[in-house]
This record gives C-alpha cells, sequence and structure tokens, in this order.
C-alpha cells in the first residue's frame, strides 16, 4: 500500500491523485425503468479513511452501495477499486464485474437488513468468507488430501481469529440465527473482514442498536480502521456515529450528491438541512 | 461439526502425506470408536448392531431366514438379494439426490435421467448391442466378440462422469431459475432423457461423415439385452450370483457416503450450504454460484450414473421403462421421509422405502390373498401408501426420521430459533459438545410441540400449519 493520504487534508472528490483514490466513481447513472435511482454521482474514497454515505430514505445509498459490489450492473459511468475498473463497457452493453470477483479483489460488505446463513455455526460463517481465497478443488475434498486438510486447519485457525476480533470466540459453535442482534451485526463483519477486504462497506451498522451497543460498534469500526489499516465506507442514519467517526461525508439525495465534505460543513450545508428537515427547516437556520 | 479447539499439527503434503493421513485414520479407528463408546455409549451399540446386521445380513438371509421361510407356515417379510442389492442402488441414488437437494437447496424432479444415462452408458459398452464393431478392453467375453465390451471398473468412472456432464449441462440452463421453476426444469428433464432413449431405434441420419439407416441406437421398447455382468477375480456379481452382487453394492455405498460425506465437510459443503440458505449473501461472499451450482448439479448426478451403471450390469438389461417420472419421485420421497440434508437419513429412507415397496407391500398382498383372494393387494397402491406416508410425516415430522440439524430447524421455523435463541444466550462455549447439541434439539421439538398444541388450543383454524411445510413446495 502506498503512503496512506494525511485524513486531515483535503479529501474532496477529485482533489486526490489517482493511488490516494481506492474507489473512483465517475458519472455513475443507475435506472430502474423510469426511476432514476442514481444520477451522475461522481465520488471518491480515499484509501484508509471512514467515509459515510447518508441521506433520507430512497436517496440512492444502497443502490449506489449495490453498484460498488456488482449486484447491480450501472446504467452508465465507471466505477474503479484500487486502480482496476468495475464497469466494463463492450459496444454499448455496460458489464459489471460479478460480486464474487469483487470480493476477490478486496471489497467486503454487510447487510442492511443481517444476512447471516442462520443455520451454519458462527464459524462456518465466517469460512464462507474465507471461501474466496481458498483453493483445494472438489476432487481435493473427496479424497481429504493434505493440501485440502491444511488448508482447512487454516481456515479454522484463520475463522477463530476473526471471532476473537469481534468478541466471538467463545460462540464458534452456535448457530448465526440463534446469537442475538448485536453479536450477529458483528458475526457479519467478522465475515466480511474473512474475504480480506481492502474496503469495508457497512450498510447501517448500527441500525437496531441501542446506545451503548451503538457506541460500542463506532469504536470497533475505528478500530478495525487502525489496526487492519481498512478503508470504510459507511450508510448510517445514527448522525452521532456519522459524525463521530466519519473523515468525509457525502450526502444523497434523489439519486444525486448534493454535498460533501468534514461532518462539520455538511451538518452546516443548508441543502442538507433542507433535504432532511423541509424547507422552512432550512430557512430557519 | 469439527472442534475449532483441535490441535493443529503439521500436515505433511503430497501423495506420502496422503497415504499417512490414510493410515493414521486406519489407526485411529479403534480409539475414536472408544471415544464415541464413552460418550455416547447407547447410540454406538445401536449404530454397531445395526452396521454389523447389516453386514450380515446376506448370509444370514441365505442361510437361515430364507430356509426358514420356505418351511414355515407364517413367512416373514426378509428382503430378498436381489431386493437388497436395489436398496444399495437406491441409496446410491439417494445420497445423490440428497447433494442437489439437500445440501444445496436445489431441487430436482428429474433425477432419473442421470440413472437412465448411467444405465445406457453401461449398456451401451459392455453388451454385445453394437455388433458391428468388436471391441473387447480387460473383460470376461473372448476377444473378437460382437459388441463394446469394457469391464466393470471403467464403466463406473465412465457413468460418473456422463452423468456428471449432463448433470452440468442440465444446471447450466437452469442456474437462474429457483423454486417452483427449477422444479419444472428438471421434470422435463426427466421425461425426455427416457423418452429419447426409447425412440431412437430407428433411426436414419445422413449428414457429413455420418450415415444412419434405420439404426438401432438403443434398442427402442427392447431396451439392451444382454449386459455384461460385473466381474472381479473371477467372481461373477450379477442377478444370479446371489449375494455378491450385494456385497458389490455395498462397497458402492459406502464409496458413496464417503465421498458425500467428504464432500459436505469441505469448502464446497460450506459453499452449497451457503447458497440454500442465501443465495445473495453467498455471493456477495465470494461464492461462485455458477461453480457451486453446476458442481452440485454434475456432482450429485454422478452418484445417480454410477447407480445406473450398477443397476445395468447387475440385472443384464436395461429399457426405458425402468426410468419413469415415478422413479424421480420414489428418491425424493425417500430423502424427504430421511431427512434431508443428513446422509445417514437419506439412507434410512432409501432403506425404509425400498423395503415397503419391494418386500413388505408384495409380502402383505400375499398374507391378504391367502386370507381371501378378493382381498386388495397393497403393493398396488404403493404410490397411495407413500403419498400417505408423506402427508403424515409432513404433518408429525417433517424434518424426516433422522434429520440434519439444520434443515429440522429450517423446517419447524420460528419458535425453534427463539427457544434455542434464549438458550445459546444463557449457555456457554460448552454448547459445542454433541451432547447437549442434542438435548437442545429434543428441547427444540418440545417447544414447538408445546407451541403447536397451544396454537390448536387458542385457534384450530390458525395459519401456522403454512409455516411448517417445506419450502421446497414438495
Amino acid at each position: 500500500m502506498t503512503a496512506a493520504p494525511s485524513l486531515t487534508g483535503d479529501l474532496r472528490t477529485g482533489v486526490l491523485p489517482e493511488d490516494a483514490v481506492i474507489v473512483r466513481a465517475r458519472g455513475v447513472t443507475k435506472r430502474f425503468g423510469g426511476l432514476v435511482a442514481v444520477n451522475e454521482v461522481d465520488f471518491d474514497i480515499p484509501r484508509g479513511a471512514i467515509v459515510s454515505l447518508i441521506g433520507p430514505n430512497g436517496a440512492g445509498k444502497t443502490t449506489f452501495f449495490n453498484m460498488i459490489t456488482g449486484a447491480y450492473t450501472p446504467t452508465a459511468g465507471e466505477i474503479s477499486f484500487d486502480g482496476k475498473p468495475l464497469i466494463t463497457k463492450s459496444r454499448s452493453k455496460v458489464r459489471s464485474k460479478k460480486p464474487h470477483e469483487v470480493t476477490a479483489l478486496g471489497i467486503g460488505r454487510t447487510f442492511q437488513n443481517i444476512r447471516l446463513f442462520g443455520t451454519m455455526s458462527t464459524l462456518d460463517n465466517v469460512r464462507v468468507g474465507l471461501h474466496v481465497h481458498m483453493r483445494s478443488h472438489w476432487w481435493d475434498s473427496v479424497l481429504r488430501t493434505p493440501g485440502m486438510r491444511a488448508e482447512e486447519q487454516a481456515s479454522i485457525d484463520r475463522g477463530m481469529e476473526l471471532l476473537e476480533l469481534v468478541g466471538l470466540e467463545t460462540r464458534a459453535e452456535v448457530w448465526a440465527r440463534n446469537l442475538p442482534y448485536g453479536d450477529q451485526r458483528r458475526l457479519e463483519i467478522a465475515r466480511a473482514l474473512a474475504t480480506k477486504p481492502q474496503l469495508l462497506l457497512l450498510d447501517e451498522p448500527t441500525a437496531g442498536m441501542n446506545s451503548s451497543e451503538t457506541a460500542e460498534m463506532t469504536s470497533f469500526i475505528r478500530r478495525l480502521r487502525e489496526e487492519l489499516k481498512l478503508t470504510v465506507l459507511l450508510i448510517e442514519h445514527d448522525m452521532r456515529v456519522v459524525m463521530g467517526i466519519s473523515d468525509r461525508v457525502t450526502v444523497l439525495d434523489y439519486g444525486e450528491v448534493i454535498a460533501e465534505g468534514t461532518p462539520v460543513e455538511v451538518r452546516a450545508n443548508p441543502r442538507v438541512i433542507e433535504a432532511y428537515l423541509g424547507r422552512g427547516a432550512a430557512a430557519e437556520a | 461439526m469439527t472442534a475449532p479447539t483441535s490441535p493443529t499439527k503439521p500436515i505433511q503434503m503430497g501423495v506420502i502425506g496422503w497415504l499417512g493421513s490414510l493410515a493414521e485414520a486406519a489407526i485411529n479407528v479403534p480409539s475414536a470408536y472408544r471415544q464415541n463408546f464413552r460418550r455416547h455409549p447407547r447410540r454406538t451399540i445401536i449404530l454397531t448392531v445395526l452396521i454389523v446386521f447389516g453386514i450380515l445380513y446376506p448370509v444370514l438371509n441365505r442361510e437361515i431366514f430364507q430356509p426358514w421361510n420356505r418351511q414355515s407356515s407364517f413367512p416373514l417379510p426378509f428382503p430378498e438379494d436381489a431386493v437388497v442389492t436395489f436398496m444399495m442402488i437406491l441409496s446410491i441414488m439417494a445420497i445423490g439426490l440428497n447433494i442437489v437437494a439437500g445440501f444445496a437447496g436445489l431441487l430436482d424432479l428429474g433425477y432419473v435421467a442421470f440413472y437412465a444415462l448411467g444405465a445406457y452408458t453401461a449398456a451401451f459398452l459392455a453388451s454385445p448391442h453394437f455388433g458391428s464393431v468388436s471391441v473387447v478392453l480387460f473383460s470376461q467375453v473372448p476377444p473378437g466378440f460382437p459388441g463394446i465390451h469394457l469391464p466393470f471398473w471403467m464403466l463406473v468412472p465412465l457413468g460418473f462422469s456422463v452423468a456428471a456432464l449432463f448433470g452440468v449441462l442440465l444446471g447450466a440452463p437452469t442456474l437462474r431459475l429457483r423454486g417452483d421453476y427449477l422444479a419444472i426444469v428438471t421434470l422435463g428433464f426427466g421425461e425426455i432423457v427416457p423418452v429419447v432413449f426409447k425412440n431412437l431405434s430407428a433411426v436414419n441420419f445422413d449428414f457429413g461423415p455420418i450415415h444412419l439407416v434405420n439404426a438401432n441406437l438403443t434398442g427402442g421398447n427392447l431396451g439392451i439385452n444382454p449386459i455384461d455382468p460385473p466381474r472381479f477375480f473371477g467372481i461373477t456379481f450379477g442377478s444370479n450370483s446371489g449375494i455378491a452382487a450385494v456385497y458389490l453394492g455395498m462397497i458402492l455405498l459406502v464409496g458413496a457416503i464417503v465421498i458425500a460425506r467428504n464432500l459436505e465437510r469441505s469448502r464446497m459443503g460450506r459453499a452449497w450450504m451457503a447458497i440454500r440458505e442465501d443465495e445473495i449473501a453467498a455471493e456477495m461472499m465470494g461464492v461462485n454460484l455458477v461453480r457451486t451450482k453446476l458442481l452440485a448439479f454434475g456432482l450429485g448426478a454422478s452418484f445417480a450414473g454410477v447407480a445406473g451403471v450398477m443397476q445395468a450390469s447387475y440385472q443384464g438389461v436395461t429399457t426405458s421403462d425402468f426410468f419413469m417420472f415415478s422413479t424421480s419421485i420414489l428418491i425424493l420421497i425417500m430423502i424427504i421421509l430421511g431427512g434431508i440434508g443428513n446422509i445417514w437419513g437419506v439412507i434410512v429412507g432409501a432403506l425404509t422405502i425400498a423395503f415397503l415397496d419391494k418386500t413388505f407391500l408384495p409380502y402383505l398382498g400375499q398374507r391378504f390373498q391367502a386370507i381371501d383372494p378378493n382381498l386388495p393387494n397393497p403393493s398396488q397402491f404403493n404410490f397411495l401408501i407413500f403419498g400417505i406416508l408423506l402427508v403424515v410425516m409432513m404433518r408429525f415430522r417433517p424434518e424426516g426420521f433422522l434429520p440434519s440439524r439444520q434443515r429440522a430447524a429450517e423446517l419447524r421455523h420460528a419458535p425453534v430459533g427463539q427457544a434455542i435463541g434464549s438458550a445459546a444466550v444463557m449457555g456457554d462455549a460448552a454448547l459445542a459438545s454433541e451432547e447437549q447439541a442434542d438435548t437442545l434439539a429434543a428441547a427444540q421439538v418440545e417447544a414447538v410441540e408445546a407451541e403447536e398444541a397451544a396454537d390448536a388450543a387458542e385457534a384450530p383454524e390458525a395459519p401456522h400449519d403454512d409455516a411448517d411445510r417445506p419450502r421446497d413446495g414438495t
């Protein structure tokens, strides 16, 4: 990894040099029939930063997430990750890398509504995340070759490490669906970390949490950045979380970027206040 | 489930390492057995008795049961050698279908097609059918004998490969389909394959270098006959050779169990379960859906291919009538009754259904006839009986006789999660021990039953039945 950019400097889209940016999106548009969910979005994620994507419901945040991870193919636009294009155009047809290819490149994600593999053990959930970096073939599994067994053992060890990181090591054999809610959120993060991401996409990681759980999650996300040198892109509704940990905040409304900047700048931006609270509130402010 | 605390030992690589690990596993069998015996004495004893009985059954049957039946005025329904051989064949198929439908959650209603493909592979390659050529390789027939004659040990991998290839071919266009739609496409495939075999009896084809005039490729309605029986070390394992064929079937079954177990406990097995649980999440976590599903289809089909080779070689004849839709359904009933998702469960299901179908119901029919010739013969109503059995099972034990813990929980939906959930919150790491898991499973069943009883008492028409129904739509 190249030298991390200073996180206190100017992180605005279009300002940073190529190698200081991990995700670069240009003119990204997604239409669902007549509905424009995301419109001409330019967006850079600086390496090593915690960036929040906020906006009212239906602003296109999750759609944008899904285009980065390959779940949706943009109608137009370009997204590159770590210098590699995720979207390619052949003739007039836009193609996106498949989600599992994107995962292999180093983007891990969690889901807004938790999507664990409910009746698999906590450890096996994490080991599914390790799948993408395992190399043994089915015939290795049939024969239980030494290479396959070593890889399985390594995946158990690595899985336990990740569970320790999120504090679930004593729950390794419990089914994911039987974990309490907060633990499920943390397991989702562990599973995403198992894919060895450089960029972690968290879709509302504190949704449905009480304030102490939220504080815990916030410090945990910060720790992830410090210890694992991750870049984090976060969709979040809880403004305390957003203002507390973000280096930079981008605000979407009706599929367009209406503001970006440091948390302080964004908080004072009249267009943001208008989007959240309505025109009258913006006038008062 | 793998214990996460198992000590990490360096693993030696290469062929030597592999042989070493096999030897180690073999050496460890007695101590592993003792350990199991200490932990679950009752279960171990029952299993041991069952396995020993199973292995000795053909001999016992020949030496004790059948002679007894011949002289007794009240014969008992002991399955004959042919039936036991078919139990083995059907168990192999049940294990294979369990990979597709149980592990990966892809409902396949045309599974019999792969059975047919395996059987016809054996029929083409070990019979005098193609009499205009003579290819004899390592076979018992004399050189120069008309037709293609390959030995059984070559047919098994060939049947495996052919079925796997067609499994992938079927899988490819159905990748995007789920649930009902997938079931319909596979159903169609299961109908097409036997019909193709039935109708390719007078083929006229003239294109390029191939000229066929009224060529009989598949024997049509008559099928292909005779097919060479399996033969090793001078022993023939055909339908006339009694218990030898049963043991050949058992060996194949053991192979199938080992392969399926190893697949289940591997990276691929976890990926299958992940796509069964949540396809989108699995893909986002890096599981290649195309590859994983095609492997499930291909490997699942290959078991039926081997079963088909065994069927054709054992019976010496194969016709398209053997491969009807009802066989697909029969295999599906086996895995649902036995416990979808669990290899041991589906074997129990296969043995039970095969026993009912081929021995017990005809036996009942005979007993009824002895009482009064006008009484109905239950073996004519076999599918009615299986249907009733299925309905009863779905009502009282939807997870099957020996369910996998996962599928049991899925089928008995929400209440279980909460029941275990609270236990898990209070419980500790010791949950890992299987014993506790078993107690939990028992507790969850009780909890569900209590809940159901409460529901029934409060609102008899409560729509909770829907939640109990398996999501495969069967």
